[in-house]
């Protein structure tokens, strides 16, 4: 049964080849896509002043490197323009009294404004402007204090001293891509397996296999090993590529990754067979699989949307969303290392899926042998 | 189109796809008002050939003309003079009858003062009288299927073509059908139907025999029963059938020997074996032969004879 | 050409009335769909949880304990004198962050020193410790700010003036930094979209399944007004559907509209033909629903990914940035996020509009040509 499948799949080199390179074709496409590193924050200047103490600010804010100057502004209003054109993200005001100020009282102000339609920028730009900002002023507090004579504050300041675990260079990159290998075995996984079992309804092939005294069980573990074979070098593929090629650590053991790709790999595939199962007996249905599958695994599997921060019910919808568990068990075994035992939660997770997709799958061919 | 120009002119028309051939340099010519079935196995070419001559299918070579446009360069104007009715059935079930015209008689821009006499005609040409406003995934497969004749006629057209219109139909409606077939070829429309029940081919004006892609036999179908079968027929009872049929297939004069239900159909040539001979013969191959008869041949037996062997050698001379 | 065209759509209409599901499927997973994706389409930082260790327990250690308990943004998970539970919180992801308060904090701040605060961050999630980490730094400020003027306060001195810059944030267009409303108009864009695509793409599949479509092409109906006849009831629904979404954006998730409604309609019809245009070209290549349903996920995917909706273009590699020039979605989340949050005019929009037209002209003029040829 099995055998016969592979030679089918043999015979046909084209889905073959679509089986193996769609996958890369699509972590190329998605593991550069998906990236929320904000490098180069396009910054517009208006500086009212035009002083030597102001230029050096603007100065620091571009050998920071998180900035770079798009325009220099002389009116007000042009920063509404440079906005509403997307030229700029974030635009810098100094007032004209700026440095008088910072002379006479020791301080002054400055204005950051923000196109704040894309929040995460906006917070993450504002994040890299009070650090220009921050150190600027030690320079100032410090020249300041040794001019007037002031003693530093007799309260000690606090130090910190940050420390990053698992992903110390807090490259986006090695949170999303685990996740990206997740979502596209997810996707394309199940759309192969469904794709490639209809045909064989429609050739009225399927019947035929029906009328012989294969039991249901048989022709399903039949109809899926071959393409569970090509899940697991799918899988393989984009894991090499995440480690070779996007150069994601890879902490956790070989054995607990193929433990747990094969049981992820379980549940794609008996989410296919049960889609293509399910599609042939019900026209319409299968706008409704597409909307039900493809943005939830995107939006709710957590590979970009912390799953923590969403809203209670929201949280319990996405128990149901299978990648999630996978998305999680990926980026623990490449980020941190973990071995099974610290995963028991989310394998527990996939597993209880697997049986119950297992059994579905089952029932719902058996009820076409009706 | 002058008068006698024929209503449908094919020329070495060819459909290849990729590398199997479906229809193979097919000639064919049907002059107006004819009646002309398409009769051969299933996958024997003749929906391609149907299809191309309606322009849905471009020829890989050859040349055909409908009513006296090209089927490839006025694929439009072709599609201007014809009714096709496909196979399967292919009206909107979830409208009602009424509105399934409606539709088509819109698509074809029949006339606003005629569409409604059209509809008319239509609907009591189907026989759906009362039944106007069922949706038509409800109604049984004779009455949608003269609703799609229905539909395919509404704009009048000179040629129609039904692509095996009766598969799936009980006997009775088919009988119903296949009159009004007779009553638009009285008006003068030229219609091509594909079958594959034999004694539908008794209704035709002439028959044209396809197999694996290529014309084998046309003609009238008393020509084809007169001279295709190459000597006499008939019919033997006797048992066992299988070895009777292998030993006759070797004798000197059986042109052809064939299993009809449950006896023998054996054509006899000239200086062979004769009709007296058989019982003989066959005994001393250990075959009991109870009854052996003179039966005028059917359309089944002249096509079965025919594609048992090669085509070349029993064409019409 | 009208008359041919009316009837096509009155009877698409008659069907979509027959079909008692219809109204269903194209309302109810569109609503569903949009609430759930505007919960969840979230980049905002809320209680991180947060394990501490105390070596101190000083009045000071307790006193920034009590910060981090106060703000909405941490949440205190565990208090501990034991350093190994910090190390198991973190790996078992108890806590995102563990902040650890060394022995003699609390005497060294009071002396006049800087003591040191040791941080650790689960980085993983790169995005939630960039953003918790900034958190950080500002309630140790605060705190610092209020040591010292509890200081000062008790030594009776003048108060210290602050020295240096101030940098005052204002953020445009989105004052109350809620990033719901960057995600909702984009959750409006990309939920047509996949209606839209997939609903035009099955439409035509279905016909050529069932055979109608055979049936319609030996007519002399021409490509063009066949396809008017089958797009402009999607193009009707897609406009209802960005209305629903779009008021379910406004009056159930409160995002502000000061734009244009008109910008806005104009945007939305060149976007749908643009889907449009995309939907008819799936259905073009595929002979099946199965096939219309496999390309619609190979090329939906991506045009979503790759239109801006959660990923900065910005931060694309150039080779992708190109991509997205092809992208309809990418153009309408522009004038979708201009008009909802910015309230700009056709003066700015103009290039994002012009784009969309071209790629709607472009796809329609593409299928209408493939149209005829498909049959063969």
């Amino acid at each position: 049964m099995a055998y016969k499948e592979m030679l089918q799949i043999r015979r046909d080199p084209r889905s073959l080849a679509i089986a193996l390179l769609m996958p890369l074709m699509q972590m190329a496409m998605l593991g550069y896509g998906v990236s929320l590193d904000i490098r180069h924050v396009p910054l517009c200047v208006y500086d009212q002043e035009n002083s030597q103490q102001s230029r050096a600010i603007v100065d620091q804010f571009i050998s920071s490197g998180w900035f770079s100057i798009s325009q220099t502004l002389d009116r007000q209003s042009d920063i509404r323009h440079a906005m509403d054109r997307g030229e700029c993200v974030a635009a810098l005001v100094i007032p004209a009294d700026f440095s008088r100020q910072l002379a006479t009282t020791g301080s002054a102000n400055m204005q950051a404004v923000f196109d704040a339609t894309d929040v995460n920028t906006t917070n993450i730009a504002l994040g890299y402007a009070q650090g220009v900002v921050a150190q600027a002023n030690a320079q100032i507090a410090a020249d300041w204090n040794a001019s007037h004579g002031v003693h530093p504050s007799p309260v000690g300041q606090i130090d910190l001293e940050p420390g990053t675990w698992f992903n110390e260079t807090l490259d986006s990159r090695n949170f999303i891509i685990p996740g990206v290998v997740a979502v596209i075995l997810a996707l394309v996984g199940a759309q192969l397996t469904s794709l490639t079992i209809s045909r064989e309804w429609e050739r009225g092939t399927m019947e035929q296999l029906i009328s012989t005294p294969v039991s249901a069980l048989e022709v399903m573990f039949g109809k899926l090993l071959p393409y569970f074979a090509i899940g697991l070098i799918d899988a393989g593929f984009c894991l090499i590529s995440a480690v070779a090629w996007f150069g994601i650590p890879f902490r956790g053991s070989i054995v607990t990754l193929f433990v747990t790709t094969t049981l992820f790999n379980v549940v794609v595939l008996g989410i296919g067979y049960l889609i293509s199962v399910r599609i042939r007996s019900q026209l319409g249905a299968s706008q409704i699989a597409l909307l039900v599958t493809m943005l939830p695994t995107t939006l709710l599997s957590g590979y970009t949307f912390p799953i923590d921060q969403m809203p209670a019910p929201i949280q319990a919808i996405s128990l149901i969303v299978y990648p999630r568990y996978f998305v999680t068990i990926l980026r623990a075994i490449f980020l941190k290392g973990s071995g099974l035992s610290d995963l028991w939660m989310p394998l527990a997770g996939l597993s209880c899926y697997a049986v119950i997709i297992l059994w579905l799958a089952a029932r719902a061919f058996r009820k076409r042998l009706d | 189109m002058s008068a006698d120009a024929p209503a449908i002119l094919a020329q070495a028309l060819t459909k290849k796809f990729q590398s199997f051939t479906a229809v193979d340099h097919l000639d064919l010519s049907i002059a107006k008002g004819e009646i002309v079935g398409f009769i051969g196995p299933n996958g024997a070419g003749k929906s391609t050939t149907i299809r191309m001559l309606c322009g849905l299918l471009r020829p890989s070579e050859g040349s055909a003309q409908v009513a006296g446009f090209d089927v490839s360069s006025e694929a439009e104007a072709v599609r201007e003079h014809i009714g096709y009715m496909s196979q399967k059935f292919s009206l909107y079930g979830d409208l009602t009858v009424r509105e399934n015209l409606r539709f088509f008689g819109g698509i074809y821009r029949v006339a606003r003062r005629e569409i409604d006499e059209r509809m008319k005609f239509a609907i009591s040409m189907a026989g759906l009288e009362g039944r106007e406003d069922r949706l038509v995934r409800t109604l049984a497969g004779g009455w949608k299927q003269r609703l799609a004749l229905g539909c395919a006629i509404l704009h009048r057209p000179p040629i129609l073509f039904l692509d095996e219109p009766t598969s799936g139909v009980e006997p009775e409606a088919r009988r119903r059908f296949w009159d009004l077939i007779h009553e638009f070829a009285a008006d003068g429309v030229t219609i091509l139907v594909s079958t594959h029940y034999m004694d539908e081919a008794e209704y035709c004006n002439r028959i044209a025999l396809i197999d694996r892609g290529k014309l084998i036999a046309i003609g009238t179908p008393s020509e084809l029963r007169a001279h295709q079968l190459g000597g006499e027929l008939f019919e033997v009872g006797c048992a066992p059938l299988g070895a009777a049929m292998k030993a006759l297939s070797d004798a000197p004069g059986v042109v052809d020997a064939a299993i009809f239900g449950d006896r023998l159909h054996v054509v006899l040539g000239a200086g062979g074996l004769d009709a007296a001979d058989l019982p003989g013969f066959l005994g001393e191959h250990g075959i009991e032969v109870d009854q052996v008869r003179s039966v005028p041949p059917s359309l089944e037996d002249v096509f079965v004879q025919l594609v048992s062997g090669s085509p070349e050698e029993r064409m019409i001379p | 050409m009208f008359e041919r065209l009316s009837v096509m759509l009155m009877k698409e209409f008659l069907e979509l009335k027959r079909d008692r599901w219809a109204m269903f499927r194209l309302i109810v997973p569109l609503i569903i769909q949009m609430l759930v994706f505007g919960y969840a389409a979230t980049f905002t930082v809320h209680h991180v949880a947060t394990s501490i260790l105390d070596l101190d327990q000083s009045q000071a250690s307790r006193s920034l304990i009590s910060h981090f308990v106060a703000t909405s943004r941490f949440n205190v998970v565990d208090v501990t004198q034991n350093r190994d539970d910090i190390t198991r919180d973190i790996d078992q992801s108890t806590a995102t962050i563990a902040i650890v308060i060394h022995a003699g904090f609390g005497r060294t701040l009071g002396n006049g020193q800087s003591a040191p605060l040791q941080v650790i961050v689960d980085g993983t999630n790169s995005n939630t410790a960039l953003i918790a980490l900034g958190y950080l730094s500002q309630i140790v400020a605060q705190f610092s700010e209020d040591q010292s003027s509890r200081a000062a306060n008790f030594r009776a001195d003048t108060a210290v003036p602050e020295i240096g810059i101030s940098l005052q944030a204002r953020p445009w267009f989105n004052e109350g930094l809620d990033d719901r409303w960057f995600f909702i108009p984009g959750v409006i864009g990309t939920l047509t979209l996949l209606q839209v695509v997939s609903l035009t793409a099955f439409a035509i599949v279905r016909e050529r399944e069932v055979g109608t479509l055979e049936q319609i092409m030996v007519s002399p109906i021409r490509p063009v007004e066949f396809i008017l006849g089958k797009t402009v009831p999607f193009f009707l629904i897609g406009l209802g559907d960005i209305a629903l979404v779009s008021a379910f954006g406004i009056f159930w998730f409160h995002i502000s509209f000061i734009g244009n409604p008109w910008i806005m309609l104009l945007g939305a019809s060149l976007f749908l033909l643009a889907a449009l245009g995309i939907g008819l070209l799936l259905s073009t290549f595929s002979r099946t629903q199965q096939q219309a349903f496999a390309l619609n996920f190979f090329f939906v995917n991506p045009l979503f990914i790759l239109s801006g909706f959660a990923f900065p273009i910005a931060a694309m590699p150039k080779l992708l940035q190109w991509f997205t020039v092809i992208n309809p979605l990418r153009y309408f989340l522009v004038v979708i996020r201009a008009v909802f949050l910015k309230g700009v005019g056709f003066e700015v929009l103009w290039p994002d509009l012009a784009a969309m037209a071209l790629l709607a002209l472009v796809m329609l003029t593409v299928s209408v040509l493939r149209f005829r040829k498909s049959l063969d």
